[in-house]
């Protein structure tokens, strides 16, 4: 189990370095997992092996106030979770830009980060998730609030532990802790947000993978309608845990989707050059929906 | 490799030590880990400790036998149904593999 401090937190990591003869010179993905119960186990235990087997560099990490990372009592605005992010790269050497896997709140973290350090991107591939705007901020906020309310009450573990067992309602009863002993209902909601302007200027390859049932099942294209490359992908029958529950073909989109960015390897530097420029090259627009 | 580091018994024997220093808070000094130990049920180990114990497995054994690759074979009710014995298997029959190649 990797420790390192960054951004002031000791944050826990994992790394797998790409089975090929240069991992040196291969692709990185880092996979930035969700909020509440969530921590890099969802991806180190599903996406991780087959990734690394593949030829890819892996990183995963827990977030602040997650798994085996600090919970600081203070700091869980969007923008703390991105200078993270950046700060762990730093320490890491990480050099040259990364695809960023974000699962739910991971991927609002992949677009802000995306906004600010379009440079240290090379395209994000967001499962279930929405960039930090105006509306989702009001929706975080209400549904924190609600979350936080209903964990001050005894029978919410009770109806947990009845109707999923006793093992979800320890892990109920631990977000409950971090909603109650942190300032993230306050923090989180508050961005900072992006404008309409601020999301189209993110120029990065997109994928935005959905369950049929997700959370954007009223409107799945719109992340796609907004941003200059992104490829929508609608699981069928799936809901919110596309990632857990279709991890398979989530690694069959996922590995060709990076593998197709560097066929030459000086080429993934021109393309997220471009990409950050707005000048998508043919490759990548092969890749848009 | 010979076939007494490779036997289930010096196996259970290494990874229910190795569970004991992962759950170690949880108190589980006089619990009994059998083959038959559910992961979820019976010692309520959280995804995340899977991933330390991963770790432990590839420190003592090296990377032929890799736990997250044996994980992400599985479908999510599978690894709610795994059981000490599983692993054990899995365990044994990576070394034994590697032993032969």
């Amino acid at each position: 189990m990797g420790k390192i401090v960054a951004n002031g937190i000791r944050t826990h990591f994992q790394r797998m370095p790409a089975r090929c003869a240069d991992a040196r010179s291969a692709p990185t993905v880092v996979f930035i997992h969700g909020l509440g119960t969530d921590s890099l186990a969802s991806f180190y235990l599903t996406l991780a092996a087959p990734v690394a087997a593949a030829g890819i560099n892996m990183i995963a990490y827990d977030l602040r106030g997650h798994g085996r990372t600090d919970r600081p009592a203070t700091g869980y605005r969007v923008g703390d979770f991105v200078d993270d992010l950046a700060a762990l790269l730093d320490e890491l050497d990480v050099e040259g830009p990364v695809h960023l896997v974000g699962n739910s709140f991971g991927g609002t973290v992949a677009f802000s980060y995306a906004l600010a350090h379009p440079h240290r991107v090379a395209s994000i591939i967001s499962i279930e998730a929405e960039p930090a705007t105006e509306g989702w901020g009001s929706r975080m906020s209400q549904l924190l609030r609600y979350l936080a309310h209903e964990m001050t009450k005894e029978s919410t573990f009770a109806d947990i532990e009845a109707k999923s067992g006793a093992h979800h309602a320890k892990l109920a009863r631990n977000a409950a802790d971090k909603f109650h002993t942190t300032s993230i209902v306050d923090d989180l909601p508050t961005g900072p947000l992006m404008s309409v302007p601020e999301l189209m200027s993110i120029r990065c390859p997109v994928m935005s993978v959905l369950g049929s049932e997700g959370l954007q099942a009223g409107d799945p294209h719109l992340l796609g309608s907004v941003l200059h490359n992104c490829r929508t992908v609608i699981m069928q029958g799936q809901d919110h845990s596309v990632l857990v529950d279709a991890h398979r073909r989530v690694r069959e989109l996922l590995i060709p989707w990076v593998l197709g960015m560097h066929s030459e390897i000086p080429w993934l530097y021109e393309a997220a050059e471009a990409a950050a420029l707005g000048t998508a090259p043919a490759v990548l627009a092969d890749n848009v929906a | 490799m010979t076939t007494t580091e490779a036997s289930q018994e010096v196996v259970l024997r290494e990874i229910s030590d190795m569970l004991r220093k992962v759950l170690d808070e949880q108190g589980l000094d006089d619990t009994e880990i059998t083959t038959e130990t559910s992961f979820h049920e019976d010692l309520e180990l959280e995804s995340i400790d899977l991933v330390a114990l991963t770790g432990l497995i590839a420190e003592r054994w090296g990377e032929s036998v890799n736990l997250a690759e044996f994980m992400a074979e599985k479908e999510i009710d599978e690894v709610i149904a795994l059981k000490v014995g599983d692993l054990v298997d899995y365990v044994v029959g990576s070394l034994r593999a590697n032993a032969g190649s």
